[in-house]
């Protein structure tokens, strides 16, 4: 109840009623958040096909994780400043909306599975850089991640239809 | 458009349409059309910041474009399912509008790009040539894709 009472302060500051009324910062934000997305799922999905022996097999694993790296994480910064922006537009419509925690919580799991990557399987990615398919504990983690972004999609794609 | 032409035709095969019929199907197809579009950005992108000189530099270009080839088609193939699909639930509406148009025009022009002048970039026989024009041809590239992105965000907006 009590967060509901923030998002209801929240929805009322001059800040928020900007956001909100204004013609432009929504549809710019929301065209900011989702090219953000691209990029940023875009990356992650072929990194995970890389790990699965799917795509880009002749290039070291390590390459296409490490090179894309900075851009993707410069492209999640983008994705939490937008989309913090978006929340805080409307606070009541999403605080009460469910479709918006469901993607909140996939998104803190895909970033679990991810750490539980980098600092598991990942840290042998010497020994399997060069080989077209990664160990079993490697795969498992990228089919995981590239389920988790499609049910992302599909769930951050529903904010607006519930 | 053969699609719209039919479709035009027969207003009174709209109704049966499933995506005309449910208001769930809508949201169900264009999260697939997301997910096609999410492939495409991410092997473009890689594909474009070789092309750039700024990743991957070890490996020849040809490899990585052959190696990518089959996610950007498989990207291409989602595009062109879904998209004339979303595009028969109100085909009426969707050619008045001037972000639509602009979407199918960048995208043409995105793929002609791509099958042109970033397919000579990519040839094998280039691979130990300098950079040179290949480099804002993928700008270009990366230009034209954001286009049709940007056109197509603009869409829902209108």
């Amino acid at each position: 109840m009590s967060f509901m009472r923030f998002c209801e302060w929240l929805s009322q500051t001059q800040f928020s009623h900007h956001l909100r009324e204004a013609p432009y910062p929504f549809p710019v934000l929301i065209i900011i958040h989702i090219i953000a997305i691209a990029l940023f799922g875009g990356m992650v999905v072929m990194g995970n096909l890389r790990v699965l022996g799917r795509a880009l097999r002749s290039v070291p694993v390590s390459q296409v994780i490490g090179q894309f790296r900075p851009w993707k994480w410069t492209a999640f910064g983008i994705v939490l400043v937008s989309g913090t922006l978006l929340a805080a537009s409307d606070p009541m419509e999403y605080g009460s909306n469910i479709m918006f925690w469901i993607s909140n919580a996939l998104l803190l799991v895909a970033g679990a599975n991810a750490l539980i990557f980098r600092f598991g399987a990942y840290r042998s990615v010497a020994e399997w850089d060069n080989v077209a398919e990664a160990p079993p504990a490697a795969r498992r983690w990228a089919g995981v991640s590239l389920f988790l972004w499609i049910v992302l999609i599909f769930a951050g794609r529903a904010i607006a239809f519930f | 458009m053969f699609l719209a032409h039919i479709l035009q035709a027969h207003p009174e095969a709209l109704p049966l349409n499933p995506i005309a019929r449910w208001e769930w199907v809508f949201p169900i197809v264009e999260s697939i059309h997301i997910c096609g579009f999410t492939l495409l950005v991410g092997s473009i992108v890689i594909l474009d910041l070789r092309l750039l000189g700024i990743c991957l530099r070890s490996q020849p270009i040809s490899r990585i474009a052959k190696e990518l080839s089959p996610w950007i088609w498989t990207g291409i193939a989602l595009q062109l399912i879904t998209g004339p699909y979303l595009f028969s639930g109100d085909p009426r509406e969707y050619v008045q509008i001037a972000a639509f148009r602009n979407k199918m025009l960048f995208f043409a022009l995105a793929l002609i790009f791509h099958f042109t002048a970033i397919r000579v970039a990519t040839r094998p026989s280039a691979d130990s040539a300098p950079l040179g024009w290949r480099r804002p041809a993928a700008l270009v590239s990366l230009g034209l894709w954001f286009c049709v992105l940007l056109a197509g965000l603009w869409i829902g907006n209108l």
